[in-house]
């Protein structure tokens, strides 16, 4: 492994992680960024639906030993930790899985209840292997109770059974939801929350404990302004298509770019006033009956057409910046390449190129928690399935490399296949084109080089 | 962490003191970390909002809504501000300044306002307040974050999903994009101040030290945009938007039940046998089991039409909570589309304890949802929404030591 800062906030903490598609590795990645050893444990006989993937450039027929390496998504959810392959319901395999909770201080899942039980994975099992276990599972409709307990469920079926996707779309029209399996990252982003607590407290009191989080619940508390708005008055709020609720005037106006959009959003009184010292909106503010709040929403079509018109005769940029140097929320609607070329972003360093094993150098993104003082640090991109084995089973459950090499001869562990291939991201050589990022020389493969700069350490102590 | 700060963390094993208890966290009320307010109330901490005199800004947050008392309350800070307690002080006043200051002194946690340009106006930067007190950690969260050319720019719920590249997938391709709403982009935000903010916690017990915590809402979002965002970009997924999804595929998509709508995603092989057996037992058509129809879903495709019209019969004999009841118990990946009213009554939030009754000090009691989480089988809960400047009192005389002439005071003078 690389160097962990000795003052990085989790640099004493080892986790394991059972984490499948993106609740469990997203909290367990941020762990990780700020200095945890995390250690997924993976199995080929339930495998990570982000492993079974694959690249979307990948052709056919490629081996599924090489395709799991490959998810793009995998690489945004699993930087930074080490992976080891391991099928913990075998005899070996489970008294390897209970080395490694016995060294560790931390253990992250998002399995379902039945699983939990079937793999003996419930707090009373593991709390005999290691007291001081801090223990946290997350199941759809957490494991308390409840006729829905072991219902299983994707994230946008969870956005739609907690009211988020019926908040999203036109008022006119049935619901569009969000294009994202919105409850899995929120539950990431609580798991984190609640383990950093579970740690502060151990701390003082060396307990261990056990948390329980329902991924349901979570979404809920993500709107809980408009549950309880709904709790209040009996009726639940409607969408809103762009505009946002009770300010005015919001919304997402057209540019003189084909199908591309500016969103502007007046949330006081103050930026009422910004938005009518506009050069070409003097006259809004000339307009008596514009001066309340309640005034601009009952007028909200008459002014979504001026600013439509003053939108339309500029591009999204112009707009934005124009709106914004008078002091008015505005930004252009950006897709994709937006964010990818943004200054801003660029400027706070946001994406990272990391040194992966399978791929020498791998695009992932940046952390959105910023601290000044202990920053989280970008070691290395998500691991290769296996990566880890010999030298996780070794170091930290702290078996004889006969014991390792038999498992993986019957099947109870797994290494990495194929260690010596290696694969480049077909984008890898032309996204410098938009992208600034710190970059090697482009006469030499890109790849080659941000391997032999990184990894000559990663590598030195396998 | 001092000797004493150690002592004030050492208590909580009690479930009612919580997983922070004795955190000393100082909220000035901005919108944006309202929320992160709230999550350290639900850990324990001892939250303390300070208001201008006469309440701040957050207690007016649209929509506004009519108790049973008759009362009108903001939702968004009756959910936001439940657990905390209240202080008044007008820091522009020399005398409020030096209040706010001697609370800053022994504070663990300040929690910013939105507003860039108060936070330099108000003197509240992190090098002025950590000047005070160098172990206090400072939490920002704005719509770009603390550096970088758009670091002045003003934000929003809207500014951060259109800054993200999510919006612009989402919505009906003949209008322009839309939002979420909820307000999930301030939420998500506040779980990473959140993060940062416990982070910091822990990295002071080595140091001694406390930092800045500096959340962009920009980067909020798009840290949650995987499947639609920038990498998927690079992988040749294109970013359209496609309106609803009903009946987007053979037994895919949303479909009408008598009462809303529920989602199908039957698309793996046996999950399309038990559809298939489902539609056979309950319609008495036998023709749907057919070996023509089972297998992958690209060999059902060309009966897209057919299987549907068994589909909508089906669901159409349902409620959606008996429909997707019956659906679980017959392993198919299903849901269902839930307004925020119909989530009042439920069955899996009543087994749990899923809602909270609240006390809005004046203005009568009130559910919202309770935090999603539980330590050693104790759900996390908040208290009562606070009066403006309840908690003066209490706080300038135990906390600062203030004598009550000094208080009636500040109180004449409009300080507090």
């Amino acid at each position: 492994m690389g160097e962990v800062p000795a003052e990085a906030p989790l640099s004493d903490i080892r986790v394991i992680e059972i984490g499948y598609g993106i609740a469990a590795p997203i909290a367990c990645r941020s762990l990780a960024e700020f200095g945890a050893d995390v250690i997924r444990v993976e199995s080929e006989r339930r495998p990570d639906s982000l492993r079974t993937m694959g690249a979307g450039w990948l052709p056919l027929g490629v081996d599924n030993e090489i395709r799991r390496d490959t998810t793009i998504g995998f690489g945004f959810t699993c930087p930074g930790k080490r992976s080891v392959g391991l099928e913990i319901d075998g005899t070996s395999g489970q008294r390897a899985f209970h080395a490694l909770i016995a060294n560790s201080d931390v253990l992250v899942m998002n399995m379902g209840v039945e699983a939990v039980e079937h793999l003996h994975l419930r707090y009373e099992d593991l709390r005999q292997v290691n007291p001081r276990l801090i223990y946290l599972n997350m199941p759809s409709f957490g494991s308390a109770a409840g006729p829905y307990r072991t219902y299983r469920t994707w994230g946008s079926n969870l956005s739609g059974l907690a009211g988020v996707t019926m908040l999203a779309g036109w008022p006119d029209r049935e619901p569009t939801g969000i294009p994202l399996s919105f409850p899995d990252y929120p539950s990431g982003h609580w798991a984190v929350i609640a383990v950093l607590s579970a740690i502060l407290r151990r701390d003082v009191t060396g307990l261990g404990c056990e948390i329980d989080l329902s991924q349901f619940q979570v979404a809920m508390a993500c709107i809980g302004p408009s549950l309880t708005e709904a709790a209040i008055t009996g009726t639940a709020p409607q969408s809103t298509g762009a505009r946002l609720p009770g300010r005015a005037p919001t919304g997402v106006y057209p540019t003189r770019e084909t199908e591309r959009w500016v969103a502007l959003s007046v949330i006081d009184e103050p930026m009422w006033h910004a938005l009518c010292s506009v050069e070409g909106l003097e006259l809004l503010g000339l307009e008596t009956e514009l001066d309340t709040v309640e005034d601009r929403l009952a007028a909200h079509d008459d002014l979504d057409r001026v600013l439509s018109r003053w939108t339309s005769r500029r591009t999204a940029w112009e707009a934005a910046t124009e709106l914004q140097r008078a002091g008015v929320a505005a930004h252009p609607v950006f897709d994709q390449w937006d964010v990818l070329a943004d200054p801003q972003l660029e400027a706070r360093e946001f994406f990272r190129i990391l040194p992966s094993r399978r791929f020498g150098a791998e695009l992932t993104y940046g952390q959105a928690v910023v601290l000044s003082e202990t920053p989280a640090h970008h070691e290395r991109a998500a691991p290769a399935f296996g990566e880890h084995t010999r030298h996780v089973l070794r170091e930290v459950a702290g078996l004889e490399d006969d014991e390792i090499e038999s498992m993986i001869v019957s099947g109870e562990a797994h290494e990495m296949s194929q260690p010596d291939l290696r694969l480049e991201r077909p984008f890898l050589g032309w996204i410098r084109n938009i992208m600034r990022l710190p970059w090697p020389d482009a006469s030499v493969s890109t790849a080659d080089v941000l391997y032999q700069r990184y990894a000559n350490e990663l590598l030195a102590d396998e | 962490m001092s000797e004493d700060e150690a002592v004030r963390l050492s208590t909580p094993s009690a479930p009612d003191v919580g997983m922070l208890g004795g955190l000393r966290v100082l909220d000035l009320a901005g919108d944006s970390l309202a929320y992160a307010g709230r999550v350290l109330v639900e850990l324990g901490a001892d939250v303390i909002l300070i208001e201008p005199p006469g309440g701040c800004a957050a207690r007016r947050h649209p929509p506004l809504v009519t108790m049973t008392t008759g009362a009108t309350v903001s939702a968004f800070f009756a959910y936001m501000a439940a657990g905390k307690r209240s202080v008044t002080i007008d820091d522009t006043a020399h005398a409020g300044r030096s209040l706010l200051e001697r609370l800053i002194v022994d504070a663990d946690v300040v929690l910013l306002p939105d507003d860039v340009d108060a936070i330099k106006s108000r003197s509240l930067d992190e090098t002025t307040l950590r000047s005070l007190n160098e172990g206090l950690i400072v939490t920002s969260l704005t719509p770009f974050g603390g550096n970088g050319p758009k670091r002045h720019w003003k934000g929003s719920e809207l500014v951060a999903w259109a800054s993200s590249g999510i919006m612009a997938g989402m919505g009906d391709p003949d209008r322009p994009p839309i939002l979420p709403g909820g307000g999930i982009a301030q939420s998500v935000s506040s779980l990473n101040a959140t993060i940062g903010t416990l982070l910091a916690l822990r990295s002071r017990q080595r140091t001694t030290r406390g930092q800045l915590v500096d959340i962009s809402m920009q980067e909020g979002v798009l840290s949650i945009s995987l499947e639609s965002g920038p990498l998927l970009a690079l992988e040749g997924r294109s970013q359209a938007r496609i309106a609803n999804k009903r009946h987007i595929g053979p037994a895919h998509g949303l479909f009408a039940v008598q009462d809303g709508s529920v989602e199908i995603v039957a698309i793996l092989p046996r999950q399309w046998d038990a559809m298939a057996e489902w539609i056979r037992d309950e319609l008495g058509i036998e023709e749907a089991t057919l070996d023509v129809f089972r297998g992958s879903q690209v060999s059902r495709t060309q009966f897209t039409e057919l299987i549907n019209s068994w589909v909508v019969e089906l669901a159409g004999r349902y409620t959606k909570e008996a429909f997707f009841t019956e659906a679980q118990r017959r392993h198919i990946p299903s849901g269902l589309l839930n307004s925020t009213a119909d989530l009042l009554h439920h069955p899996q939030l009543d087994a749990v304890g899923g809602w909270e009754e609240v006390e809005y000090v004046d203005a009568g009691q009130f559910r919202s949802p309770r935090g999603p989480i539980s330590f050693d089988g104790v759900a996390v809960h908040v208290g009562p929404v606070p009066r403006a400047g309840q908690d003066n009192d209490e706080i300038f005389r135990t906390r600062l030591g203030l004598s009550e002439a000094e208080i009636l005071r500040l109180h004449a003078d409009g300080v507090i």
